[in-house]
């Protein structure tokens, strides 16, 4: 079954074309990795697949609800899609736990107790069990992160979204932050992520996608993308980042 | 010697006074704080008619002196619409749209710096808007704004000596009655000048506990 569906879906910022018409299928337990160089729409893709940018034409259906047609509740489908930024985007005012309980408080309902023994879990989950009651400042980037994901993975989605989350890490905190992922997706989860880390894409991703100047220029399993591109631009750019 | 006396007769007219002082101040505030709250959300509202109606408020209260505003609203206003303020009305609702502005430019500037990424993460939990700000950005704007706000709440204290023109029963009025009095100004003025300094100082004190506070052990993210 299809988790996402994606037709001939475009934005606009003013003149500037980010998104010229794209058709995409996600199924369920399916890991994409969105690949490109930048500029090229990956991130814009993303965030319109929560709404964060509304999309200027097109079909957007996330879990059988069509996002586009102005009716759908967009707070409800949000709980079901996590999302992980390139700035973690962590709440400074908050603790550790603070931060992975509030939504499930909030929108959930839970008790705190029971909000804060997830909040365990998922700490237990991403190795950091120990700074449950650490402030996000007092954590280095690798360790924000993993909260990050863990804060998302609190309301229990069905799908993650994964904006470059390595990328504004220092070289030694990616590889804690990808075994996460990875973890996440040997379990079975929707991944939908965006990233300059083809090693990651290579090994963990059912699909590669390859996107340039708003548009999917070319899609396959790794091994089809990395093995044997067939469009030129995706050549270049692997010459370019391998 | 002679200053003790003084000070000891003129005592309970400046404690009345520095009281009027304090129960204006307090009032306005609390009002320019709702008030500026409520101007700042129409800023931040995107709908332009709201934006234009809380933007011509503030231009107004920025280029009209209080002074004037205070006659406007004491003799002019009464005047021209035949309704009776006396002058403690007349200096609260004077204090209220003076600070009122300016407190809701600096509630505008504070949820503007945090972070859009901030509003970002918290919607794409699922969180509504309200509760978007409620939780996440107005928690970090506070922190922001609160020196700001101090500092507004000392201009305003400070502005209840203008109203003297209007008449209030402040500070300042018992000042110039006791001077009118003892012809003693050198030492009356200087004892005014020190209460409103320790009143202020005691408050500067205050926020800067209150802001330590909130910044323990807390930083950016």
């Amino acid at each position: 079954m299809a988790k996402v569906r994606v037709k001939g879906l475009r934005k606009d910022f003013g003149s500037l074309e980010v998104l010229r018409g794209i058709d995409l299928e996600v199924r369920e337990g399916e890991v994409v990795c969105m690949i490109g160089p930048s500029g090229s729409g990956k991130s814009t893709f993303l965030r319109c697949l929560n709404f964060l940018e509304t999309p200027t034409g097109g079909e957007v259906e996330v879990d059988g609800y069509l996002l586009t047609d102005g009716k759908t509740d967009l707070n409800k489908i949000r709980e079901n899609i996590g999302m992980v930024f390139q700035q973690f985007n962590l709440f400074p005012h908050l603790t550790v736990t603070g931060n992975i309980t509030m939504a499930p408080l909030d929108r959930k309902k839970l008790d705190k107790p029971a909000a804060e023994k997830k909040a365990r879990e998922l700490l237990e989950r991403v190795g950091l069990a120990d700074k449950a009651d650490a402030y996000p400042a007092q954590l280095s980037g690798g360790q924000q992160q993993r909260v990050a994901i863990a804060r998302a993975l609190a309301m229990d989605p069905d799908i993650m979204l994964f904006d470059e989350p390595t990328s504004a890490l220092d070289p030694e905190m990616v590889g804690e932050v990808l075994a996460v992922m990875r973890q996440l997706a040997d379990a079975g989860m929707t991944m939908v992520v965006v990233t300059h880390e083809m090693g990651f894409a290579r090994e963990v991703a059912d699909r590669v996608i390859f996107m340039d100047g708003g548009v999917i220029v070319e899609q396959g399993t790794p091994e089809e993308i990395f093995g044997h591109p067939r469009e030129q631009r995706t050549i270049d750019f692997l010459n370019k980042v391998l | 010697m002679r200053y003790l006396k003084l000070l000891e007769e003129s005592f309970p007219m400046l404690v009345k006074g520095l009281g009027g002082t304090v129960q204006v101040t307090v009032i306005s505030l609390l009002i320019a704080t709702l008030l500026g709250l409520f101007c700042c959300l129409l800023q931040i509202s995107g709908k332009k008619p709201l934006q234009w109606i809380s933007q011509i408020y503030i231009d107004v209260m920025r280029g009209v002196p209080v002074m004037v505003l205070s006659f406007f609203i004491y003799f002019g206003v009464p005047n021209g619409l035949g309704i009776r303020l006396t002058a403690v009305q007349a200096g609260v609702i004077t204090l209220s749209l003076n600070a009122g502005a300016y407190l809701s430019e600096i509630f505008r500037g504070g949820i503007q710096a945090v972070n859009v990424g901030q509003m970002e993460a918290a919607r794409s939990l699922g969180l509504p808007y309200g509760r978007a700000m409620r939780k996440v950005i107005l928690p970090q704007a506070v922190r922001i704004v609160i020196p700001s706000m101090v500092n507004q709440f000392i201009i305003t204290l400070k502005d209840t000596s203008i109203l003297y023109a209007i008449g209030l029963p402040e500070l300042m009025q018992s000042g110039s009655l006791i001077v009118a009095r003892t012809f003693r100004s050198f030492e009356v003025w200087a004892t005014v000048a020190v209460i409103y300094f320790i009143i202020i100082f005691i408050l500067s004190k205050i926020s800067k506990r209150i802001e330590r506070r909130l910044h323990n052990g807390k930083g950016k993210g």
